[in-house]
């Protein structure tokens, strides 16, 4: 079989002082060319999952468990910041939901960019800034020779959002993880944004691993799906699947949540509650303090156990019309 | 009598902004000519893009703003200069819920503080007694506890907060309430949760609802009619599921296009928009729309086109819509393919294993508390 760009095994860290894992034995795989969605309410754990692998959670108060990464064939432990250190900004590469986040307010956006390809390859300065005129002029930058010298406040949210994926893809990386990049955008211009980066996507083969809350994002551009709730991954599977044939209570809660735009307009299910805060987890599922099935059992935590082939669910109950029905 | 409770006619607001040593005075037009009708019980819906101009509009409704021009009518009276007395008698009547629950409640007052004001404002009749029990009722009715009273905003989850900033709209008896982006700011699963609970309000306290949103889904399914913005401007307006099966202005069939379904690999035609909006300080000539128009024909550019009867109560300001609905036969959004029969199956069983629980309205679980 072909050898995944990236795999994640059992990656487990918590905040020094918490007494609960903040992420839990979460793992994936991503192939080349492929989007994995990893989707989920806020305070899920998302965001912490991505800055893991990026090497970006702070040092001296993240305490990783056992689990390990293999990025391109090489092994680490995800707390070898030195080594991820390396490859970030070169052959990972991450964007965020604010651009500020990545973008300097006293630099000129060409410079930035320019900056962040001398700083990864052996190349001149001249170089470099043909690079980055080049990637402006890729996403969408409209006269990128004038725009080169401008500053990021001077541009508006969704031009900001293109420059901080230029800079982000400058270096070709294999690996791109964007963390909620279109929430704060319009929808026609999240549109733009998410369409620009599956063109850059099928041009250099990367690999990308997309963060969102919202189901709509996920089902236009997922290859694969990780439903996250509380720091584990409750429910993982082909997008096809996933959208198709929904198995666990949090995944259908989220969906039956979603007002729909076609059909019968009809009263909105939720999901009860609000997600535990770290510390007030319950123990076993952790979705049980708000699961409608919740019973006696689920004080045990379920695996992530495969349900159809590739697609797997940490439901005791799984699945549910099965197991339920004749006692419902 | 009018079955309208709130009527605007040409209504303007501009800002002058800038002006400092040596810069110049622009002015943005962030509402420039609206016109809108709302009837007595509906729901009424206004859409459209960051920037628009959704909530300067809503805050002339409410009268936070002054008018630059027009006229705005809250059941039959004028109340675009009003001020002291009757403009206190027009915030009793009419309520604001805002977007951001983190924000708009005063973080040093308790819960029962902070729907209690309202109380005492609105209602000084009541005695202390009385106001105490009517923040208990107030809090039972949005889905929260009596004894919440005691705590503070940061003690609540966002949902929570919603909830009190409806308690705290909902203390005066309104007969109109308009929300600015009220779930927004929420996670789906707990949006739904707020949505369900306006819903429930409305019909029981016999209100009417103004409802400002970018989320064509939550407007879709919350609203009985719409208005869908574009740089200060109303472009199409109508009943909601008119204008959802049949768009008809260029942008409403955009900004339709645009939203990502929760429903893998289905098939649609987008209709891409160059470009960003413009600003309001400089809206482009003739029809604003024209600098990101796909269908923009040379005339677009100088003549203004009027907001005109299309069908069925709805109303079109695009000088070509006609013709573009005739090379576009099936504009409107197609329903969602089938789940799997035993997702159905699932989902079928969650939604009565919820039900059960949020049947007892006090659970802690169903006004998402955490404690
Ligand atoms: N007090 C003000 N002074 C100057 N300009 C203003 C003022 N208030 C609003 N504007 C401008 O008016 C325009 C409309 O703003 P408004 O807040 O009404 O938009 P909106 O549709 O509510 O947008 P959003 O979806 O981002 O909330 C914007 O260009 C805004 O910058
Ligand atoms: N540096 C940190 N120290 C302690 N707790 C943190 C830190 N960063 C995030 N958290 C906590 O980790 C949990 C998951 O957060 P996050 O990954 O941001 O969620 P999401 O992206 O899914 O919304 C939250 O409870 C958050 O408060
Ligand atoms: S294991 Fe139990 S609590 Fe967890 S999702 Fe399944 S039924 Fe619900
Ligand atoms: S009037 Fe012209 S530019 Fe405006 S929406 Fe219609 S076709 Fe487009
Ligand atoms: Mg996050
Ligand atoms: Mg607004």
């Amino acid at each position: 079989m072909n050898q995944p760009l990236l795999e994640v095994e059992n990656l487990r860290f918590r905040f020094r002082g918490q007494e609960q894992d903040v992420v839990q034995d979460v793992s994936f795989r991503l192939g080349r060319n492929e989007t994995l969605c990893i989707v989920g309410e806020s305070g899920c754990g998302k965001s912490v999952t991505a800055l893991a692998l990026m090497g970006l959670l702070p040092q001296d108060s993240v305490q990783f468990g056992a689990g390990r990464i293999r990025f391109d064939g090489e092994t680490f432990a995800p707390g070898d910041h030195d080594r991820i250190a390396k490859m970030r900004g070169d052959r990972m590469a991450m964007i965020f939901q604010e651009p500020m986040t990545s973008l300097n307010p006293a630099f000129r956006i060409g410079d930035q960019i320019a900056e962040a390809v001398e700083r990864h390859r052996n190349c001149g300065h001249a170089a470099a800034r043909a690079r980055a005129l080049e990637m402006l002029g890729k996403v969408g930058i409209p006269a990128p020779e004038q725009r080169f010298d401008a500053y990021p406040h001077q541009l508006s949210g969704g031009m900001r959002q293109r420059v901080m994926i230029a800079m982000a893809l400058a270096n070709d990386p294999e690996l791109l993880i964007a963390d909620e990049p279109t929430t704060a955008l319009d929808v026609t211009v999240q549109a733009q944004i998410l369409e620009l980066i599956a063109e850059l996507q099928a041009e250099t083969g990367m690999g990308t691993i997309m963060i969102t809350h919202d189901l709509g994002v996920v089902a236009e551009i997922a290859t694969n799906v990780a439903v996250m709730y509380a720091g584990q991954v409750v429910e993982y599977g082909s997008a096809r699947s996933i959208f198709e044939n929904p198995q666990h209570p949090y995944t259908i809660g989220l969906m039956a949540s979603v007002p729909s735009l076609t059909g019968p307009r009809r009263r909105l299910s939720t999901v009860p509650g609000v997600v535990p805060a770290i510390g007030q987890m319950p123990e076993g599922c952790r979705f049980s303090s708000r699961c409608p099935f919740a019973a006696p059992v689920c004080a045990a935590r379920p695996d992530l156990a495969e349900q159809d082939p590739g697609h797997r669910v940490a439901c005791h109950f799984a699945p549910l019309e099965q197991t339920l029905e004749r006692s419902a | 009598m009018t079955d309208l409770i709130l009527k605007a006619d040409g209504l303007k607001k501009h800002f002058q902004v800038g002006g400092g040593f040596m810069a110049e005075t622009k002015t943005v037009r962030a509402v420039d000519g609206v016109s809108i009708e709302v009837r007595r019980g509906e729901t009424f819906a206004i859409v459209g893009e960051s920037g628009c101009g959704k909530s300067t509009l809503a805050r002339l409704l409410m009268r936070l703003l002054e008018p630059t021009e027009g006229a705005i009518e809250f059941d039959g009276r004028d109340i675009a200069g009003i001020r002291g007395r009757d403009l206190r008698e027009l915030r009793r009547d009419m309520q604001f819920v805002f977007q951001d629950p983190f924000s708009s409640l005063n973080p040093r007052m308790s819960v029962g503080k902070l729907v209690g004001e309202p109380i005492e404002t609105h209602r000084p009749e009541l005695s202390r007694t009385q106001r105490r029990q009517e923040v208990a009722r107030l809090l039972r009715t949005v889905g929260l506890r009596p004894e919440h009273a005691d705590r503070y905003p940061h003690e609540f989850s966002g949902g929570q907060r919603q909830r009190i900033g409806i308690a705290r709209a909902l203390a005066s008896n309104p007969r109109l309430v308009i929300g600015d982006e009220p779930v927004s700011a929420l996670d789906v699963s707990v949006q739904a949760q707020v949505v369900n609970l306006l819903h429930d309000l409305k019909s029981k306290l016999d209100m009417t609802l103004v409802i400002i949103a970018h989320d064509l889904a939550v407007i879709r399914h919350m609203s009985d009619r719409v208005a869908v913005m574009y740089l200060g401007q109303v472009v199409e307006s109508g009943p909601t599921d008119e204008i959802f099966a049949a768009p008809r202005h260029p942008y409403t069939l955009a900004l339709l296009s645009a939203i990502p379904e929760p429903v893998h690999g289905r098939e649609r035609t987008r209709i891409a928009l160059s470009g960003e909006t413009p600003s309001p300080a400089s809206p482009p000539s003739g029809c604003r729309f024209h600098t990101r128009c796909p269908f923009a024909r040379e005339d677009c550019a100088t003549r203004v086109p009027e907001l005109r009867v299309a069908a069925n109560e709805t109303r079109v300001a695009c000088h070509y819509w006609e013709e573009i609905a005739a090379t576009r036969p099936k504009a409107g959004l197609t329903p969602a393919a089938a789940r799997s029969e035993g997702a159905q199956r699932r989902f079928a069983l969650y939604e009565a294993a919820t039900l059960r629980q949020t049947d007892r309205p006090e659970t802690a679980s169903n006004a998402g508390a955490t404690t």
